[in-house]
């Protein structure tokens, strides 16, 4: 039991050291937003339709429950809350909270009735988050819009404005009734509201797609487009890979912080790398001035367009192999750690060819992991103990201790102690001969 | 009140003065109508840059020159006056309230409450004003924000520096995070010495 959970912790800092490197030399982005949300349900008359099967409200209901999931794991601090605009006035049912079973249990038992309130709606749910418990989380709206706006363009056009002044975002989902003055009204009031394409409008026509299906694949899920998409790629990726589809190969539901902690490293690699690279380019282009400094502008701009052109391919290559290298990584999290020693071997020696850096973490990981091993079992200790191997090796046949090869044998097993494993199988069965 | 640099800049060095800046947690300022988000980052800098503006310039939104600036600190500090350099043509502000220790302040919010202390702002382009503040107000400040409610006369209002002087304590004012409050007492939560144990080694 204790040796597992000491090589899964082993593999785990591995993760944390591999994992940030590959991420940021593919190119993903991830920014952890904390977010408190209110959504806005439509449940007037016009939700009974059956036009979105199996009625307009029930798609809405599934819709909304897909927005809760969605915005409580992408961020466990991220807060949803839940109101109605029709029925006899707009009602909070709950106030931004994390607690998703909250959330789903108040969408039980809503009753359908009356008229879409939409200028009320919106300005209740700013009231509600201006009154969330965390100050510093991000303020969104997102609308249902399935009934008729009865509301004028250039009253929904001033609510956009004071949205947009108190930097909360909207995002707006019109569906049900079509029409074009409604579709023209929503539209305004999207473009007053947002800044820097953070508020989005999303039009779903009735149809066989179901309305959840169709939101799947709009920014509303996919979040302001940096951490959305790069979520989306990392699934594809570790889809590929063959594990599960989740983003660091780890499950976030059975193992929360663990997911938590790799998206953590990961940030801040990314940052470290972005202040890196930065440093890296300005000494490049000071090393360009000084080299260039009697030739003319343009063979000078020629030099810095191969130069970056050059480090495009080896950019190329390197992503090739850390593919690769990636698919192995997260093949190892699964696997036993014991059968992946060997292969990490082989693997370092790859990348290393390429990429210094790349191998130094490497084998950093990998001493790291090489270290627990040797301390798990007793024949790793003795192994690692020096005058032992000595006194072993003078009572073999054949081995004269003072050649000189077995005495850099003697040397490069002491800096080199994941040997040792394999020594392990080699030495018993040399003893039992 | 606002009083004008009584010698010259070159006999001593203005920017020491003006130097808590350093303290200000930059990438937790933040602003509220902003044209651009992100854009109050640059209005805090060094004295000597407060009429460059490479960095660009923190401008409100068309049509509304309202504009709040939240400014955390990374200590505590003591602020001796404020320094503001705004736009031209009837674009800088023309009045400055200010409130401490307050997260979290909005338009509504700010318009209601009684702002620690306000200032009348004259159009100050090269930077020499600046306005004292009653000083017994402002000891252990960790936040400060500031609210502009108009400009002269301009479309937007647009400020280009903003600066501070003061002093830097190296205490924190921490705010309590979180508090369980017991709504009914639950006696298995309090246990006594004597129910676990005696808090005495006993033989088995």
């Amino acid at each position: 039991m204790v040796l597992e959970v000491r090589s899964s912790i082993s593999i785990i800092y591995c993760f944390l050291d591999i994992y940030p490197f590959l991420f940021q030399k593919l190119g993903f982005n991830f920014v952890i937003s904390n977010q408190a949300t209110m959504i806005c349900i439509d449940n007037s008359e016009w939700m009974r339709n059956g036009d979105y099967s199996p009625t307009r409200f029930q798609a809405q209901a599934d819709a909304v429950n897909l927005i809760c999931g969605a915005k409580t794991q992408s961020n466990p601090e991220n807060t949803v809350g839940v109101l109605t605009m029709a029925g006899k006035g707009v009602r909070v049912l709950v106030t931004p909270t994390s607690d998703l079973g909250k959330i789903l249990a108040c969408m039980h038992g809503l009753e359908i009735g009356g008229e879409m309130n939409l200028a009320a709606g919106i300005q209740v749910a700013q009231l509600a988050l201006k009154h969330r418990q965390n100050k510093k989380q991000q303020q969104r709206i997102i609308v249902f819009a399935g009934g008729p706006v009865k509301y004028d363009k250039k009253v929904l056009e001033m609510i956009g404005k004071k949205l947009k002044k108190n930097s909360v975002a909207l995002d707006v989902v019109n569906f049900g009734e079509e029409d074009e003055e409604k579709t023209e009204k929503l539209e305004a009031l999207v473009a007053a509201v947002n800044n820097n394409d953070s508020s989005h409008i999303v039009h779903v026509p009735a149809g066989s797609n179901a309305l959840s299906d169709v939101l799947l694949s709009t920014p509303i899920f996919t979040g302001d487009g940096e951490g959305g998409s790069g979520f989306a790629a990392a699934a594809a990726a570790a889809a590929a890979g063959g594990v599960s589809g989740f983003d660091f190969g780890v499950d976030p539901n059975l193992d929360p912080e663990l997911a938590l902690a790799l998206r953590v490293s990961m940030e801040e690699e990314r940052a470290r790398q972005e202040a890196a690279a930065k440093k890296a380019a300005d000494d490049s282009s000071k090393q360009d001035k000084e080299g260039e400094s009697t030739s003319q502008d343009a063979t000078m701009s020629e030099n810095a367009a191969t130069s970056a052109s050059e480090s495009e391919n080896k950019k190329d290559d390197l992503m090739d192999d850390e593919n690769a290298l990636l698919q192995q990584a997260l093949a190892m999290s699964m696997d036993d750690p014991a059968a992946t020693v060997t292969t990490r071997d082989t693997d370092m020696s790859e990348a290393a060819a390429d990429d210094q850096d790349l191998a130094l973490a490497l084998q950093l990981s990998v001493q790291e992991g090489a270290k627990d091993q040797s301390g798990e079992t007793d024949m790793g200790k003795l192994l690692s103990d020096q005058s032992f191997m000595s006194s072993v090796l003078a009572s073999l046949p054949g081995v004269d201790p003072n050649d000189p090869s077995v005495k850099d044998l003697l040397a490069s097993m002491q800096n080199q102690p994941e040997v040792s494993p394999k020594k392990d199988e080699d030495k018993p069965k040399e003893e039992d001969k | 009140m606002a009083c004008l640099h009584d010698h010259s800049c070159e006999d001593h060095d203005c920017s020491s003065d003006w130097s808590l800046y350093k303290h200000i947690d930059i990438p937790k300022v933040s602003a509220l109508n902003e044209a651009v988000p992100g854009s109050v980052k640059a209005v805090f800098k060094a004295w000597e840059q407060r009429l460059s503006s490479s960095e660009g310039l923190l401008e409100s939104n068309e049509g509304d020159p309202e504009l709040i600036v939240y400014i955390p600190f990374t200590s505590d500090v003591k602020i001796k006056s404020i320094s503001i350099v705004g736009g031209a043509d009837g674009t800088s502000p023309n009045k400055m309230r200010a409130f401490i220790n307050r997260e979290g302040i909005d338009f509504s919010d700010a318009q209601s409450m009684q702002a620690v202390q306000e200032w009348d702002l004259a159009e100050n382009l090269q930077g020499v004003l600046e306005y004292q503040t009653r000083y017994s107000r402002f000891q252990g400040v960790g936040n400060l924000t500031l609210h502009f409610p108009d400009s002269y006369g301009g479309d937007t209002s647009r400020i280009q520096y903003i600066g501070l002087k003061g002093e830097a304590t190296q205490l924190k004012r921490d705010v309590v995070a979180t508090i369980v409050y017991e709504l009914m007492p639950n006696p298995s939560d309090h246990k006594t010495k004597s129910e676990s144990g005696g808090g005495m080694s006993h033989v088995e």
